[in-house]
């Protein structure tokens, strides 16, 4: 293992740090204890030209390759030395469309298992960003000052968060089911508003609800209907009425023999290959 | 052949010789659809092709087997090359023969002339015998037996070949007392030692016919490259008739008690005993040719005829029972078909499969034990009647004599053997399985698959003491001192009335038949060294602990006592009977299962003085494995019920729950404690309060930082439906949301109601009752419907699946139906349990238990009860487990679904339309496919795992595990350390994760149990707790979740949840191929330059060190034990 780092080292050192375009590598390592590091790899948030973004251009560092263990404030506490941090999200890929608003309730949306993550930091000045790439590391994200759980400690801590409080959740739930019923209430009366009364063009809007209700329009229901109809003609019909009926059925057996024979002598084929028939 | 279907002429193959080379070069054998042109379908048929479809209709089950049959004929027929080169040898032989010089004649106990190196092959017991033997060359040289009729067998090639002994030789009373056998003996040493100076054989040895000791053969094997071709059996026989017929019929006597014992007659006058078997032995010699005449005359021109009796012979071996003394050999059954021609139940137009069939018909419906039949139709009034023979052999079968007895040696439990296996096969024939051929013909019965428990008795110099307990001393007269076969039937008939009603079928191992070189003295009757007995088990006799006697006034009960001996007792009974019964001593289901045993020993001991250290039972070998940690004596199946119990409870208290907004409209199981078919059951947990750190306010104990990790306690899953109704919202964010303020109020309401602790959260409640912990999740039934809609642009609604809807559809409504349907299996066969958590308990030993979804575990382990073909439902843990072996490594996944029929809901026609449609989208199904009524697309089990790699490690793994296990089980000697097959081999993973059994909650349930281990807070006693216990907190399983989460892309983590103390890594080859940037492949990963260009390799010196940081506390060590990471 020894020999290995050795060459690796002599490798870069060859070539310097392996340079991607566009981006710069920032050491980041658990503690002072471990050995080696990982690569956070940064750049600023960039994009194309008329797409819309939830983060603003400039201001937000874009982070590849953020370690499991590296948590939101943790990031945050180690860029502060660039500037001010504004917001630190952490998402499991990189999300180019917005991300919801309003945070998920903790009880419906419970958090995943973190693995490796990407982060956009949000500083509040622009000049924040450049100081930023040009870190040199390596990072700590587990201090003296300020020790990260991992291990038992954490998982005995992620079990105590989890044992739940009824009471958070019962107001949680009434208060979504209060919005909810209030939106149901509105769709309704302004359905019952438009029932028989034509639009612009003269057309009446027919609905479930009204005083005649009319067949859903689901799959389901326009399948039924066909089969029906199916069944019904088949019922009309008669079998091997007439005589080009009566051959036609006899090829057809035959056709179904001759295609069972095939698939037999393909199985008998594929076990003679793998000797199958070598009883013992 | 196969031309007659294609057309004639150039094009027919053309065609065929495409198609072939489709077929076969797929290399990984996969089947693909068929495709035929419509022009193929539909062209003019030729005569031959319909003659074809017509004979296939009417003399075969499908084309499908025809050809199958066919192929396997082909496979074990003699070809006509390899015929020659047998005839050619078989005519040197004959030369060699007629050359051997002639000897002067002297006593026969004068054996002075023999050189030294060759032995006579027979034990001259009493030595002295009267009579005068010299070497002449014989008679006559015949070919007999099947190398004649074209229906020998690969890969054995025997030719029996008749010696005509020359009548100067023989004296007029050679038939008495051995004296004929030892002169065959001689004759055939001489011939030994001058034909072993020949060079033109590899080798001559002694053997004996059929198993029988009084009977050597001589066995010559070519030398050279055909070693293996041939065996030549030189049998010598007595000139045509040379003993007179009626001094050899079963009633007479031809061994005198006074020369055989060696005392004078006593002078009372009392008749010598019959030798009957003596007798028939002296017959066979006599009828060699004219039973190959009779059946050349019989199977000489149909070919039909040939190929059953080939058929037959493969059946027959498949299942042992051809070999051996009392053997039903392969000319037997050639035997039984000439019969079967004689009655006129086979025509000899038949084709090979009826033939099979007719027989197997015939012997599956004819107990030749009560029943006997002959070949012979005379009606000569100097005949013996049938009767006669069957008071001197247990299974009567005469030959066209009608004063030999085919089946002399067959014991009353082979034949009975051969009649089960012949129903079985009868069964599995009308059955129109798919898989018929492969399940008749082509899968061995070995006897450690087939019984589900083994009784060994050795060393067998112990059964001549049984002989003598027995007083069987005219039997040992009769067979010249074998006292295995004498001791043999007496000992299964005692077995037979012993087990009773928990007995299905006895059966027991025959000596092999040995050869010796000659040289060597010809091996003793204890030298096969073990006596083996299968039992097949009748699992509802099985659960009974009592023997139930007559009344003890009446005259039976003597009897009953005398079998009983000192465990018989009088009993009374709660309707005032006072009777003889006997009662064993067994309070769980394993012990019950092991009643057979205390059966076995109390009585050999007690009538054949075979005490119990001569006695190896192997049948509970296994259930140390499922044992829990305390009990010793049960396998869990006790625990299990209790469990169920307690849920069944619940379920009725919610029914019977007062105040919810809408009734419960079914509460449904749908956890493995539930099917029983989890390993280690859950015992009711009494947490000890200061173990944790409380939680008084939402009345939980936690974990402490400071402790060991507190005992794991995995809530068990119930699903409680309620009815649909209006008020139910018509949208999934909206319907979690009333589901979660269900859950709150089943909360309130159980704790108000049934004063049971209990902790809501939005997806589920928990319930602490009695000690167990159940996990209630509320379900609308609709829900995976509305998850499902989607609406097209112009408002039709369609259902389409999403992964939502497909989880939820297996959580809510796919287990509970699997676990009620598992549940009743149980409550058919009660070994189910125990199979299943074997089973389970392996893959996971294995370290695979990650990969493999519970539920197609218990799949597997259902469809060896629901389709146990070739074999009978399992009754003991450990042959099940044995055919769970046999099944995962036979299984051919990639071409075959695994049907499991529950509740034989799937007729015939379903499951051909099953197997249709699963060849025509293999490619979009799992590797692994299990079918079942409620399931026969998706596979849902599957599904997710396992993976080909996965798939194949498990087959090899079974693969190498079942050999062993069955060698360690057979082995007289005790099975040596049972749990080998249960280790897993650690040399093939990358990096090693050494776990601290302080934090492995479940440490004293792995294979090898630590002798001690750290305290999990548990009381012994139930205290007052009404605060819930710490619920599923397993720090490796959330260490695994983590590493998965984080390096699943880069490497596989295995980990055996039952106390595992090592969690092996594999890495995955294709991640660790140099890539190119891109954004979202960066995890874990960093870049290096390549040849000046940057790509991206995993960073795995900074990986290992994540290893350790992200179990802090639970990771004693990280091996880095392969070189194969370097890049």
């Amino acid at each position: 293992m020894v020999a290995r780092r050795r060459k690796r080292a002599a490798q870069e050192s060859d070539s310097g740090v392996p340079i991607l375009p566009g981006y710069s590598a920032i050491p980041i390592k658990f503690s002072e204890k471990q050995q080696s590091s990982h690569y956070l790899y940064v750049r600023e948030h960039k994009v194309r030209e008329g797409t819309r973004s939830s983060w603003p251009q400039k201001r937000t560092l874009f982070v590849l390759n953020v370690p499991p263990y590296c948590t939101e404030e943790c990031l945050s506490r180690l860029l502060s030395p660039c500037g001010p941090v504004q917001s630190v999200e952490l998402q499991e890929k990189p999300e180019l469309a917005e991300s919801p608003k309003e945070p998920p309730s903790k009880f419906f949306h419970p958090k995943p298992v973190p693995g490796f993550q990407v982060a956009y930091v949000l500083f509040q000045k622009p000049g924040s960003v450049s100081a930023a790439l040009a870190l040199k590391g390596p990072l700590l994200v587990s201090t003296e000052s300020h020790p990260v759980r991992s291990g038992v400690l954490k998982w005995i801590r992620d079990y105590t968060d989890s044992v739940p409080d009824p009471e958070a959740l019962r107001v949680e739930v009434d208060a979504f089911m209060e919005t909810y019923d209030r939106k149901i209430a509105e769709e309704e009366a302004k359905a019952k508003e438009e029932e028989g009364i034509p639009d612009d063009e003269g057309w009446v809007k027919v609905t479930r609800r009204g005083r005649r209700p009319v067949l859903p329009r689901t799959e389901a229901a326009s399948l039924r209907v066909l089969e029906r109809e199916r069944r019904k003609r088949a019922r009309k019909e008669l079998l091997n009425f007439y005589a080009w009926q009566h051959r036609e059925t006899k090829m057809e057996h035959l056709a179904q023999l001759r295609k069972k024979f095939e698939e037999d002598k393909q199985r008998i084929e594929l076990m003679r290959a793998q000797r199958k028939f070598r009883p013992y | 052949m196969e031309s007659a279907l294609e057309g004639t002429g150039k094009e027919g193959k053309k065609e065929s010789l495409k198609k072939r080379k489709i077929a076969v070069s797929p290399g990984e054998g996969l089947l693909q659809p068929v495709k035929l042109s419509r022009a193929e379908l539909y062209k003019e048929p030729t005569n031959e092709e319909l003659s074809r479809l017509r004979e296939t209709e009417s003399l075969f089950h499908s084309s499908l087997l025809r050809l199958q049959v066919e192929e396997l004929l082909k496979e074990v027929r003699l070809s006509e090359k390899k015929k020659e080169r047998i005839d050619a040898f078989l005519r040197e032989v004959n030369q060699r023969i007629m050359k051997v010089p002639s000897t002067p004649e002297t006593e026969l106990t004068n054996q002075a002339w023999l050189p030294d190196g060759v032995q006579v092959p027979i034990h001259q017991v009493p030595y002295t015998v009267k009579g005068r033997f010299h070497f002449l060359p014989p008679a006559q040289v015949t070919v007999v037996g099947s190398y004649l009729l074209g229906t020998c067998i690969r890969p054995d090639i025997n030719v029996d070949v008749a010696l005509t002994i020359p009548r100067e030789i023989l004296q007029d009373k050679d038939g008495l007392n051995q004296r004929y056998f030892r002169k065959r003996a001689l004759y055939l040493a001489h011939l030994a030692h001058h034909l072993a100076k020949d060079p033109l054989f590899g080798s001559v040895r002694f053997s004996y016919t059929n198993g029988c000791h009084l009977k050597p053969s001589l066995l010559l094997r070519p030398h050279g490259k055909d070693e293996h071709l041939v065996t030549i059996r030189l049998h010598p026989c007595p000139p045509p008739n040379f003993f007179r017929p009626c001094r050899l019929l079963p009633s007479k006597s031809n061994v005198r008690s006074a020369w055989y014992r060696g005392q004078s007659p006593s002078g009372d006058g009392s008749p010598e005993p019959p030798t009957p078997h003596y007798n028939t032995w002296l017959l066979q010699d006599t009828a060699l040719e004219s039973h190959v005449q009779l059946l050349s005359a019989v199977l000489g021109s149909a070919s039909g005829l040939k190929d059953g009796v080939a058929l037959l012979k493969v059946w027959l071996r498949q299942r042992e029972l051809d070999k051996g003394l009392g053997g039903f050999s392969g000319f037997l059954v050639s035997m039984v078909v000439a019969f079967l021609v004689s009655t006129r139940k086979i025509h000899t137009t038949m084709s090979g499969y009826q033939v099979l069939r007719s027989t197997l018909q015939f012997l599956a419906s004819t107990d030749l034990t009560v029943n006997g039949v002959s070949l012979c139709f005379s009606s000569d009034p100097s005949l013996p009647a049938l009767a006669d023979f069957h008071q001197a052999f247990p299974v009567v079968f005469l030959d066209s004599s009608g004063r030999l007895n085919l089946c002399a040696d067959v014991t009353a439990s082979t034949y009975h053997q051969v009649q089960h296996e012949a129903r079985l096969s009868m069964a599995l024939l009308d059955s129109k399985a798919d898989d018929g051929f492969q399940l008749l013909l082509m899968t061995p019965k070995p006897m450690i698959r087939a019984f589900d428990h083994i009784v060994h008795l050795r060393p067998l110099s112990r059964l001549q003491a049984a002989c003598h307990r027995l007083k069987l001393w005219p039997e040992l007269q009769d067979l010249g001192g074998d006292y295995v076969s004498a001791a043999l039937g007496p000992l299964t008939t005692l077995l037979e009335q012993g087990l009773g009603s928990r007995l299905q079928l006895l059966a027991h191992s025959r000596p092999p038949a040995s050869e010796w070189d000659i040289n060597q003295e010809p091996p003793k009757h204890r030298d096969p060294g073990v006596l083996t007995l299968g039992l097949l088990l009748r699992p509802e006799g099985l659960t009974s602990v009592l023997e139930l006697g007559p009344e003890a006034d009446q005259p039976e009960a003597a009897n009953f006592r005398q079998f009983w001996g000192s465990r018989s007792e009088l009993r009374r009974f709660q309707d005032g009977a006072i009777r003889e019964a006997v009662v064993w001593e067994a309070a769980s289901m394993a012990q019950k299962r092991l009643i057979p045993h205390q059966v076995v020993t109390h009585l050999l001991a007690l009538h054949a003085d075979i005490p119990d250290t001569c006695v190896h039972y192997t049948g509970g070998l296994l259930d140390a494995l499922i044992q829990g940690l305390k009990e010793t004596s049960s396998t869990g199946e006790e625990a299990l019920a209790a469990a169920v119990r307690c849920y069944d409870d619940l379920s009725r208290l919610l029914w019977g729950l007062d105040g919810l907004p809408l009734t419960v409209s079914a509460v449904q199981g749908a956890h493995p404690v539930l099917r029983y078919t989890e390993v280690f059951p859950p015992a009711p947990v009494r947490p000890a309060h200061s173990f944790h750190e409380q939680l008084r306010e939402r009345a939980s104990l936690l974990p402490r930082p400071d402790k060991p990790c507190p005992a794991y306690v995995e809530p068990m899953t119930v699903v409680c439906h309620l009815e649909g109704s209006g008020q139910w919202p018509q949208d999934a964010e909206a319907i979690r949301r009333v589901r979660a303020a269900f859950q709150l109020r089943l909360a309130e309401l159980l704790t108000q109601q049934h004063g049971l602790p209990c902790r809501a959260t939005a997806t589920h409640t928990d319930v602490l009752k009695d000690g167990f912990v159940f996990r209630i999740r509320v379900a609308y039934h609709r829900e995976p419907q509305i998850l499902k809609e989607t609406r097209s642009p112009e408002g039709m609604v369609s259902l389409r699946d999403t992964p939502a809807s497909l989880r939820f559809e297996r959580d809510t409504r796919q287990l509970p139906l699997l676990t009620s349907a598992l549940h009743g299996l149980q409550q058919q066969h009660p070994a189910f349990s125990a199979v299943a958590r074997l089973a389970k308990r392996w893959v996971r030993a294995q370290l695979l238990g990650g990969e493999v979804t519970d539920e197609s575990l218990d799949l597997v382990a259902a469809a060896l009860f629901l389709h146990p073909e070739p074999f009978t439902p399992p009754s003991s843990p450990q042959v099940g487990f044995l055919r769970f072996l046999f099944l995962m490594s036979t299984f051919d996944w990639k071409n075959n679904p695994l049907i499991v029929n529950l509740n034989n809901e799937l007729t015939a026609e379903e499951q051909v339309e099953i197997r249709s449609v699963f060849l025509a989208t293999r490619a979009k199904l799992p590797v692994m496919v299990i079918v079942t009524p409620q399931d026969r697309k998706s596979s849902v089990w599957t599904q997710d795992g396992p993976s080909p790699q996965i798939l194949h490690q498990l087959v090899v793994l079974a693969a190498e595990a079942l050999p062993v296990l069955e060698k360690q089980l057979m082995d007289p000697r005790g099975p040596g350390d049972i749990r080998t097959v249960f280790r897993p081999p650690l040399d093939m993973y990358d990096v090693l994760i050494r776990l601290a059994p302080r934090h492995i909650p479940r440490h004293r349930q792995a294979v090898d149990s630590p002798a001690a281990s750290f305290c999990r807070g548990l009381l012994a006693e139930p205290g007052p707790s009404s605060l819930m216990p710490v619920l599923g907190y397993d720090p490796p399983q959330l260490y695994l979740a983590q590493l998965r989460e984080a390096f699943g892309h880069l490497a596989l983590f295995f980990y055996d949840q039952h106390g595992g103390e090592v969690i092996g890594v594999l890495w995955k080859p294709t991640s660790f191929q140099p890539q190119p940037f891109k954004a979202s492949n960066t995890k874990g990963r960093m870049v290096v330059s390549q040849g000046g260009e940057p790509v991206m390799v995993p960073n795995v010196e900074a990986i290992l060190e994540d290893f350790a940081i992200l179990g802090e506390g639970l990771v004693q060590a990280v091996e880095a034990r392969s070189e194969r990471w370097t890049v």
